[in-house]
């Protein structure tokens, strides 16, 4: 039984809960952290642990984020790029990238991260109110 | 500047590279395969650089346009403390600056509270008000009244008096709450603000009578202390900060007992003060309330005033106090009184 990676949701930090048996990943809430590289260090590293294993299985990986900054969205940039090279090796990786209905920067920059995606499968929804 | 334009001059790069690899000029095919990886990565590195960028402007744009509104909200904030503040200082006209005071720094609930207390209180009124002022205008009557009670409320103030309320021309303060000196001084407090409202009274007379006044205003001032009830009395929507306890109505009866132009204090009211005020008896009063009759004592004046005088000689240091009412006791016998006492000083071992 592999380990959940379960980080708690700050003012300034998204929560992450890894839920690896179920192969159901997520990362939602506000990310502008003081160290970008030393937040989602931990995050990339399971994440690689995790999709090296993963072989031809499922997996779903959940963006709910409020808001992210730069460095954050260059962080999203680089889990978006591990999915898809997973899903390119076989896995089958559904990404699903929520919004709020009213925000348009977060809902475009969805459709700019889904362009990306060619072997994962994407998926932009409005978040539930 | 669009965001096409700003990145022209990598897109030209990439239509060369682009020309470049569909012309075949490349001999080797690996050359080839890394140039087009290459020339991918670079597109996506592009791609990230105008998400990032974009990204970067939308979210400054909404800081700027948090940090607007931010500016409009302390304004509005400003402005209505503004109001609140010019409306506060008119509602501080209504209360005892202590209380407001007390109030407004949060020292002191606005709720129905009270907790007892031993306070001095006084009352003073004007004799014969309605009879005197009767042929005045009322704006006259108004300008008149007005001057008098804001004489009298500001001397009350410097002796640090809260005042309780005005009835007509009556006035009534206490001393010790909510702010005191100590039961001793707020009762010394009390008794010079009564000698200082009678000074200024004096002064207001002739001013008066240019008013039209028919004759000088008389004031009767009695002071008592004890133990009251202090707090808000009322209910919940209108109530007032002020005294009740049978010494109230004691220091109302002390009032209306004063003769012309005096100041009558209770039997405990001239314990506190007797070092400093000269006072003689009277006839006790009856009080409803009160099995006894109270002890009461006309005020004379302040003994520093009265040295000043020359009607009254005091010597008071640590372990020696002499006193020595002149109007009360003959020079030759009070001389006779001192020499004895200076005989038996040589005396004594």
């Amino acid at each position: 039984m592999r380990d959940t990676l379960n980080i708690e949701q700050t003012s300034r930090t998204p929560a992450v809960v890894f839920d690896f048996d179920n192969n159901h990943l997520k990362i939602s809430g506000e990310s502008y952290p003081e160290d970008v590289t030393e937040f989602y260090r931990p995050v990339f590293n399971a994440l690689d642990t995790y999709l090296g294993a993963l072989g031809e299985g499922p997996c779903r990986f959940d963006f709910e984020l409020i808001y992210l900054n730069s460095s954050s969205a260059k962080a999203v940039m680089m889990l978006m790029d591990k999915l898809e090279d997973a899903a390119k090796n076989g896995a089958s990786v559904d990404v699903y990238w929520f919004y709020d209905k009213e925000d348009d920067t977060m809902q475009e920059l969805g459709e700019e991260f889904g362009e990306d995606l060619e072997n994962a499968k994407f998926h932009l929804e409005k978040m539930a109110d | 500047m669009p965001s096409d334009e700003l990145f022209a001059t990598e897109e030209q790069v990439i239509a060369a590279a682009q020309a470049l690899l569909a012309d075949g000029r490349f001999a080797d095919k690996d050359d080839g395969k890394l140039y087009e990886e290459l020339l991918k990565d670079y597109q996506k590195l592009l791609r990230t650089t105008r998400r990032l960028m974009r990204l970067s402007d939308r979210n400054e744009e909404q800081l700027n346009a948090l940090s607007n509104e931010q500016k409009e909200a302390n304004a509005l904030i400003a402005q209505k403390n503004k109001e609140l503040d010019a409306l506060a200082t008119k509602l501080s006209k209504y209360l005892s600056p202590q209380i407001y005071h007390s109030i407004f720094t949060g020292a002191q609930n606005v709720e129905i509270a009270s907790n007892r207390k031993k306070l001095t209180i006084f009352f003073s009124d004007i004799m014969n008000f309605t009879e005197t002022t009767d042929k005045l205008e009322s704006e006259d009557l108004t300008n008149l009244l007005n001057r008098y009670l804001t004489e009298m409320t500001n001397i009350a103030l410097e002796h640090g008096a809260t005042i309780d309320k005005y009835i007509g021309d009556a006035i009534m303060v206490f001393f010790g709450d909510p702010q005191s000196k100590g039961v001793k001084e707020d009762a010394r407090a009390c008794v010079r603000m009564a000698i200082a409202m009678l000074r200024r009274l004096d002064e207001l007379h002739a001013e008066w009578l240019e008013l039209g006044a028919a004759e000088p205003f008389h004031l009767r001032m009695g002071i008592n202390t004890g133990y009251v009830t202090v707090g808000n009395f009322g209910g919940d929507e209108r109530m007032d900060y002020t005294i009740i306890g049978s010494c109230v109505n004691a220091t109302a009866r002390l009032e209306f007992h004063a003769e012309t132009d005096g100041i009558l204090i209770g039997h405990e009211t001239y314990a506190l003060v007797k070092d400093e005020v000269d006072a003689e008896e009277r006839e006790p009063i009856k009080v409803k309330g009160f099995a006894e009759p109270l002890r009461c004592y006309k005020v004379l004046g302040l003994y520093d005033d009265l040295v000043g005088e020359g009607s009254v000689i005091r010597e008071d240091r640590d372990g020696f106090k002499v006193l020595l009412d002149l109007k009360k006791h003959d020079r030759a016998n009070a001389a006779e009184a001192l020499e004895a006492i200076v005989d038996r000083l040589k005396k004594s071992p």
